[in-house]
């Protein structure tokens, strides 16, 4: 198995009025009443300083995602967090790639800047680079960055088909698009791995999306939600559909994102972390309301159609101020010891099967102190017991930056594939 | 009430064969064109009332059919909308007709109208969006309104005739299931000529609406606010405007008798 550090940017420092006040960690919430200018200096200083922290410590990629407007995660665009972790490692020619797990380019109105953004960034940490891309949330896309929801995946489709072909063409070339039309495309730079980086597709679990990452070979990165029971579901999908479209079974075609902390003992993971795992769920990336992340056009009557019939009508409301013990019981944080979560996820990887594990050790309002002592156990104590999970797939990993043991990416991740309807 | 519906449709090629565009067409008399708001096609009491005496010619916006929900892709925008609903009237010969549209349908008649001047012989809004001002500013947060708050915000009165008679509950689940996938994807095919801030630049457009016009508004409309009946007044030349009291974003069904009269007479 290969893991990467992912990082979220959480504000790290609200207080109980946050939920008192029924504020939301993205779109609305109140700048100048909750945050401070020298603590959001603080907050993206650590969250640089842990991502390198993270590469030094042994982990085999570090990585950042976007999202505008979120308290959450105050990540507009991980390219930023990416060229300081990029020089870095580079410098200190660490064995570290760097994973953008979802530049979101159905919001895109500049699909070139990502293209020769990312071109850059492959070429300052000299081919280390993994790029994945996403359709977008709906309150970041279409909320955040006006596209109206009913576009944004037709819109990804064709930023991303433009993209593909602006890395690889030769020449410079005229683009007729739906959504931006171009007389001359001629990044510079090109990416520096050839024929462009390994390319992935976040997703959180739209049939379509996973169908478009195994019809391309590109990577799937699952980013949500974070139940252990919808995931299995959605990864039992994703395997048979690659049965159906006579792909291969690859395990290393997936990334999962997983909430990890890990202390000596299941209750010393209780007593250190518990609170800054409440605050996440209250007044984090949990307390994002359900109707930011749906909006009318952004999922097809068809697909709407199977997920409204799958919701489970009678279940009781989740309590409103989930604890840390709803939390682990439920399978959203992986807490404990380092054997609790090493079984936790050696059974995950193997039930999900999945070679790339994504953990994020830094949650809500973790301090960068605890952040360290979690990357410390994870890197020491659970990383090395998995290492050899799938390792007889390791030879066909494509997914992954050559110099760092990947293979050439598939022909077929480069073919462009145009705008498609919803 | 009973009512005994002689309902048919009929489905017209348009916009290059690209779509069908299909029309309920009901009652009898000279035609007449309703243009239907953002929630669906749905015949009311004044829709019935006004069939007695002309024939109402309903077009379904393309894709909020469930027989056809991806034909939304066909039209880029409200100028294609626009001229594709133009085109579908020309073939079945029902120009020079009168046009009522509620709320999207009165953007939506406003914009046929200033397309094609001559189009329609009179023109009536009913709580149209089209304009939006930092002055009276409203969004379209109610696309994601739960169903349970939704009559608060486009009635005065929930409990009045006309709420009670949309927000029936279903027959079955199945039927249920039906109805929210095609509302959700309704809004979500409309609000693609409206996102994100429902302004398509109709204001500078409206001094090429040269038909008689009523602008019908409800005083205590939450959704858009009543200010903006005084701006469609001041941009279409012949126009005049109805405040309709104690009444919200949908006087059709909320103040039926006064709105079917306002109208009755506009088009006498």
């Amino acid at each position: 198995m290969r893991f990467t550090y992912l990082q979220h940017i959480p504000y790290r420092h609200f207080g109980s009025d946050f939920v008192d006040k029924g504020y939301e960690p993205v779109v609305s919430t109140p700048y100048f009443e909750l945050a401070h200018p020298n603590l959001v200096h603080a907050d993206l200083r650590d969250a640089i300083d842990e991502l390198l922290y993270a590469a030094r410590s042994g982990f085999d990629a570090v990585g950042l995602t976007e999202h505008g407007q979120s308290a959450f995660d105050m990540d507009p665009n991980p390219n930023l967090g990416a060229a300081a972790v990029a020089y870095a490692i580079a410098a200190e020619n660490l064995d570290t790639g760097i994973c953008l797990v979802g530049r979101s380019l159905g919001k895109s109105r500049e699909p070139l800047r990502v293209a020769e953004e990312l071109g850059w960034l492959d070429n300052l940490s000299e081919g280390r680079l993994m790029t994945g891309f996403s359709v977008g949330v709906p309150y970041d896309a279409n909320i955040n960055a006006g596209i109206p929801p009913i576009e944004t995946r037709a819109r990804h489709n064709e930023n991303l088909a433009l993209i593909l072909e602006a890395w690889r063409a030769r020449e410079p070339f005229a683009w007729n698009g739906k959504y931006s039309q171009y007389m001359k495309v001629n990044v510079w730079p090109r990416p520096f791995q050839a024929p462009h980086p390994p390319v992935s597709i976040a997703g959180t679990g739209d049939p379509k999306t996973t169908r478009l990452a195994l019809e391309h070979d590109f990577g799937f990165n699952l980013v949500g939600p974070t139940l252990s029971q919808a995931q299995q579901h959605i990864f039992d999908g994703l395997w048979r559909m690659a049965d159906q479209l006579g792909v291969d079974d690859n395990p290393f075609r997936v990334n999962v994102a997983q909430f990890v902390v890990v202390a000596d003992t299941d209750a010393e993971a209780e007593k250190l972390y518990a609170k800054h795992i409440e605050y996440s769920a209250t007044r984090g990336i949990g307390a994002i309301p359900a109707y930011r992340m749906s909006l009318p056009g952004s999922i097809s009557p068809a697909e709407l159609r199977t997920l409204l019939a799958g919701m489970p009508t009678a279940d009781p409301p989740a309590p409103e101020m989930p604890s840390y013990a709803d939390l682990v019981e439920s399978g959203a944080i992986v807490a404990g010891s380092a054997a609790t979560v090493r079984d936790i996820l050696e059974d995950r990887a193997r039930s999900y099967r999945v070679g790339h594990l994504m953990v994020q050790l830094q949650i809500g309002s973790m301090p960068t102190e605890l952040v360290r002592y979690n990357i410390d156990l994870f890197t020491a104590k659970v990383i090395p017991a998995l290492r050899s999970t799938w390792k007889e797939y390791e030879p066909h990993n494509r997914w992954w930056p050559i110099r760092l043991g990947g293979r050439p990416v598939s022909p077929i991740q480069s073919e462009p594939t145009g705008a498609t309807v919803t | 009430m009973t009512i005994a519906s002689q309902r048919r449709t009929e489905a017209v090629d348009a916009w290059g064969r690209r779509l069908t565009l299909r029309f309920e067409i009901e009652g009898s008399g000279p035609p007449l064109l309703y243009l239907h708001p953002a929630g669906g096609m749905l015949w009311d009491a004044f829709l019935y009332r006004l069939a007695e005496r002309f024939t109402i010619y309903a077009p379904i916006l393309p894709g909020t059919d469930l027989a056809d929900t991806m034909a939304i892709h066909q039209l880029d925008d409200i100028h294609e909308l626009v001229l594709a609903y133009e085109g579908a009237l020309r073939s079945l010969g029902i120009g020079d007709a009168p046009v009522i549209g509620q709320s999207f349908g009165g953007m939506l008649a406003a914009e046929l109208a200033v397309t094609f001047p001559g189009l329609f012989s009179r023109v009536v809004l009913l709580a149209p969006l089209g304009l939006w001002d930092k002055s009276a500013p409203w969004d379209l947060d109610f696309m994601t309104t739960p169903p349970d708050a939704l009559p608060g915000l486009l009635f005065k009165d929930p409990e009045c005739e006309g709420a009670q008679s949309i927000f029936r509950p279903p027959d079955s689940p199945d039927q249920a299931l039906d109805n929210t996938v095609r509302s959700i994807w309704a809004l979500g095919c409309v609000a693609k000529f409206l996102w994100p801030v429902p302004d398509r630049g109709l204001s500078r457009r409206l001094h090429r609406l040269i038909d008689p016009t009523l602008i019908i508004w409800g005083q205590d409309d939450a959704l858009i606010p009543v200010s903006y009946a005084q701006a469609y007044r001041q941009l279409i030349p012949h126009s005049r405007i109805e405040i309709i009291p104690d009444c919200g974003h949908i006087p059709q069904l909320e103040k039926i008798e006064i709105t079917a009269r306002f109208v009755d007479e506009f088009l006498k």
